[in-house]
């Protein structure tokens, strides 16, 4: 059985952030087996409201896939600033999967 | 007869399965070369490299430079083209030197002919640039035909461009697809180099032309742009498609990367918006339908896929704009007090060197370890080291640079309140701290150009050259 407060990162095998194109951010979250993915995509903190919150965007900016085939959840957000624009820190969006980590689901 | 002649007139869909080779998805970084070789001995019929991207930033669109190092680009090219017409077989590199400008086409060409002439090579090369012609994208915002790419436009970190924009961007290029690709094959050559293209075009154009269903071609070409990054464990390597009628099957040039159901469904998902849909200047790529399944533990066999033409072509166009030069300036902080206050610290700094230096130069901050890379909540930031790294823009070097180093001494000795540390605020890694660091640009156009004749935009040329001669 899960512990009743497992973390996103312990239910996963790849959490991950990247551009898809220099206005666009996707978050992909494969996870380790069915009963994990069943636990995170039930999960509130995985919700698009909770997602969108958390990335301070209002929810409509953002969209969720879920594929259960895959074990998989892709969550597409827009980005702050156009990558490479003056006060990006991130060029290629890949470090900004850092917040989910911890999400108790 | 050329590469294209012999495939055209001799491979007939139906027989034998077309054998695609994928040798770099990004050409210029070194192609694993016993990989690659193992893709050669298995006899393709076409190779295909990637050598561009967005995704590097706007400094390479904007500046004409290439983000590959000029030796390995060298040795990748002349790998990829000897193998070629050893085999005497076509090949295609898109996204020629990172961005796929004028610049970056005709640096890959002249290294390329450096290669053919090394080697006493005579080849017709064709060519695709890429540059949209500025009236065209000027008419095109006028009518209301250059649209916003990203849905939820409200917000959007990148505006529709104003004309003076368009102007003054550096370049301007249109991902150019399989069917301009089509276009430039017609003219019969050994070696097809683009401009910037959208990957798929690369390797979906010659089965195209061969008779094989749009989907299925599309479907692999998708795949393969990457190499083996479609594999568990993804790498670098050479990855080979069979490409028959009905599906096409996956194999990685290097014996320890499986392409694998999951591993290759997975890889729909990577830098996609929308995992089901891929969207092509001529229409969208449906994957919902899409099977895997597996040969063995190395190989997955693929369909399903569809393709919904579009009436009317649209093209993805990006623009990069100059800034100015830019210098940046490296330190570090340890002393609490001063990272507590740094925030006012660096505005009271900037106000007085402002004083000082007066003119058009702005400051960029990067406060790592205090929400430089994403927002931080307070109890994450550091609270006992943080870097700075300070990049000063400017229309000229110079004053970039002077901008730089009054900001350094003028922040090194700042007094702050509750200030113990009378020696200095900063820590150098190295000296001298401040660092050109190129020329900053900015992208001004990532939108959706509708309504425009493709024709109209890709300019072709067929180059004929013999072997050793200059």
């Amino acid at each position: 059985m899960l512990a009743s407060a497992a973390t996103l990162r312990s239910l996963a095998r790849v959490v991950r952030s990247k551009n898809a194109g220099p206005l666009c951010l996707s978050l992909d979250l494969f996870f380790l087996d069915e009963q994990a993915y069943a636990r995170a995509v039930s999960s509130p903190a995985l919700s698009v409201a909770s997602v969108a919150a958390l990335y301070g965007f209002p929810p409509e900016q953002v969209r969720r896939f879920d594929l259960p085939h895959l074990f998989a959840i892709k969550l597409t957000l827009p980005r702050r600033l156009c990558a490479g624009d003056p006060g990006d820190g991130d060029v290629y969006g890949a470090q900004q999967h850092a917040p989910l980590l911890e999400l108790a689901l | 007869m050329t590469a294209v002649d012999r495939l055209l007139s001799q491979h007939r869909p139906g027989g034998q399965r077309l054998r695609v080779l994928s040798a770099s998805g990004q050409l210029g970084y070194g192609i694993p070369k016993e990989s690659f070789e193992r893709g050669l001995a298995r006899q393709p019929d076409l190779i295909g490299c990637d050598m561009g991207s967005i995704d590097p930033g706007p400094y390479y669109l904007g500046s004409g430079q290439m983000a590959a190092p000029a030796a390995m680009v060298r040795r990748d090219l002349e790998l990829v083209l000897c193998a070629a017409r050893r085999l005497d077989v076509p090949l295609i590199i898109g996204s020629a030197g990172t961005a796929g400008a004028r610049p970056h086409l005709q640096a890959t060409l002249s290294v390329l002919r450096q290669v053919a002439q090394a080697h006493d090579l005579s080849l017709k090369v064709a060519t695709v640039c890429s540059d949209v012609p500025l009236p065209v994208m000027l008419g095109a915002l006028q009518d209301g035909r250059l649209k916003p790419l990203d849905e939820g436009a409200a917000g959007s970190p990148l505006a529709l461009p104003q004309p003076e924009q368009l102007q003054a961007a550096a370049h301007i290029v249109a991902q150019c697809g399989t069917q301009t690709f089509v276009r430039a094959l017609e003219q019969r050559p050994d070696v097809l180099i683009a401009g910037r293209s959208c990957d798929t075009a690369i390797f979906a154009a010659l089965p195209l032309m061969l008779g094989y269903p749009e989907a299925l071609a599309l479907h692999m070409a998708k795949i393969i742009e990457c190499t083996s990054l479609c594999c568990i464990p993804g790498g670098r390597d050479a990855m080979l498609a069979e490409l028959g009628m009905d599906d096409f099957i996956l194999e990685s040039m290097n014996p320890l990367l499986h392409a694998t159901p999951a591993s290759v469904a997975a890889h729909a998902l990577y830098e996609q918006a929308d995992p089901w849909c891929v969207d092509e200047p001529e229409g969208t790529l449906d994957l919902r339908q899409a099977r895997y399944e597996a040969i063995d533990a190395h190989r997955t066999r693929v369909s399903g896929a569809c393709f919904v033409p579009r009436a009317q072509p649209t093209l993805k166009v990006e623009g990069a704009a100059r800034l100015g030069a830019r210098t940046v300036l490296l330190a570090g902080v340890a002393d609490p007090t001063l990272i507590a206050q740094l925030p006012a610290v660096l505005q009271a700094v900037g106000q007085r060197v402002r004083s000082l230096l007066p003119g058009p130069w702005q400051m960029v901050e990067h406060v790592y370890g205090q929400g430089a890379v994403r927002p931080l909540p307070p109890e994450q930031r550091s609270a006992h080291e943080v870097a700075l790294m300070l990049e000063f823009l400017a229309p000229d070097a110079s004053l970039a640079r002077t901008a730089a180093a009054v900001f350094k001494q003028t922040l090194l000795h700042w007094s702050y309140p509750g200030r113990l540390s009378t020696g200095g605020n900063l820590a150098f890694a190295i000296t001298p701290s401040e660092i050109d660091a190129h020329d900053s640009y900015r992208f001004v156009l990532y939108h959706l150009l509708e309504g425009v004749d493709p024709e109209s935009v890709f300019g072709i040329d067929l180059l004929h050259w013999h072997g050793a001669q200059a």
